[in-house]
């Protein structure tokens, strides 16, 4: 898994450049992992055992309530980092499904070596908690598009941000993602494209 | 009789389910509705009514699939392919089933179908294929038994079900696409108005 190194030791030195020794330790702890279109990788009520690297494919973090109604919250792809990331490095059951929406390949580690390395390692902690006000920026983007944006703006920024993604992944993950209904969308789709 | 052992059949399953489902979300559920409403140049069946067709049989088999697996919780190793099943899979896959068939009449597509939500609702099904796939590679694929939908007298096994279902789909994702390419006189037509 060569390749899926070096773009993890890319993803990562761009949010905190490491230290030569520091980014050998990090590098090491990771195994592949590929899964199949729609698998479920973390239920809801289980604490989140991994966090992935995503090599391929587009995945999801989602909610579903107990009458079965999802609200998809985040999607991954390459190159990033993934899985439930609350559940994972505060050890508590998580709210929330993660699954693949295509085939999908990884790299993950577990918890415990995780947390070796951010005790051994100021270098790692600081790149953690820099890639978290990454991700608190992430969610108050996104909180302002969900409050304030048309679902027209919704749909057009979600194009701009991510071209392909009409091609990859089904409709309905992408309605439910920006919180309007289905046959809302298709009509969306006409709009826009005219 | 042949022996088949399950997880190759389930890898083939798998695979070819998966080049269905990537079909409908790469193109057809990107594409116009006129062009999914278009009568094949044959004046065949459109591509939404080919998808709505494989809609009715996955409405039918895949509820009763997954209430059969919950039942009967069994593994096995290997898969024989009966007789009938055989017949079947052989009559419906496009390779060696070349004669042309009409379809049921309780198996023909409506007249007025909404072609986004008819794609919507293959690309659910298929998802929901692909799981019935993998519970099945954990499962007893002889002894597990299917009524077919035209009549409950008539029992497949799950391997021989599952073989019939993909192969039904490949034949109608063919004449999809088939009537998806073909670029006729009323297409010009539309652009120029």
């Amino acid at each position: 898994m060569k390749d899926g190194l070096s773009i993890l030791k890319e993803l990562a030195g761009k949010i905190h450049p490491l230290p030569e020794a520091a980014m050998e330790d990090f590098l090491s702890i990771w195994m592949p992992f590929q899964a199949g279109r729609k698998e479920l990788l973390t239920v809801s009520g289980n604490i989140e055992k991994y966090m992935y690297v995503v090599l391929d494919g587009v995945q999801r973090v989602y909610y579903q309530d107990d009458l079965d109604r999802e609200a998809t919250i985040v999607f991954t792809y390459p190159p990033s980092f993934g899985g439930v990331l609350d559940s994972f490095l505060l050890q508590t059951p998580s709210k929330y499904n993660f699954e693949t929406l295509t085939p999908s390949s990884f790299l993950r580690t577990s918890s415990a070596s995780f947390n070796t390395l951010m005790e051994k390692h100021h270098s790692i902690e600081t790149m953690v908690r820099k890639g978290l006000s990454g991700v608190i920026a992430g969610l108050e983007e996104r909180l302002v598009e969900i409050q304030s944006f048309s679902s027209e703006e919704k749909f057009r920024s979600l194009l701009k941000r991510s071209p392909h993604i009409l091609q990859l992944v089904p409709h309905k993950y992408l309605a439910s993602y920006l919180g309007i209904d289905a046959t809302n969308f298709s009509k969306l789709i006409n709009k826009v494209r005219i | 009789m042949t022996l088949i052992s399950s997880r190759a059949l389930m890898n083939y399953l798998e695979q070819t389910t998966e080049r269905h489902i990537q079909k409908a979300i790469e193109d057809y559920q990107n594409m116009d509705k006129a062009r999914l409403l278009k009568p094949a140049k044959n004046g065949g069946w459109s591509i939404a009514q080919c998808l709505d067709h494989l809609n009715g049989y996955g409405h039918y088999y895949y509820p009763l699939m997954q209430q059969k697996m919950d039942t009967y919780r069994e593994a096995g190793e290997t898969y024989t392919g009966t007789w009938l099943g055989n017949y079947f899979v052989k009559m419906m896959d496009p390779d060696t089933g070349k004669r042309k068939m009409k379809a049921f009449k309780n198996h023909l597509p409506a007249p007025d179908l909404d072609p986004h939500e008819v794609v919507s609702e293959f690309i659910r099904q298929q998802e929901q294929l692909l799981n019935l796939i993998r519970i099945a590679r954990h499962r007893d694929l002889n002894r597990i038994k299917i009524p077919i939908s035209l009549t409950k007298y008539i029992k497949l096994n799950l391997g021989d079900t599952l073989r019939f279902i993909v192969a039904h789909n490949e034949r109608h994702m063919r004449q999809a696409e088939l009537a998806g390419n073909v670029i006729n006189v009323i297409n010009v037509k539309n652009v120029v108005e």
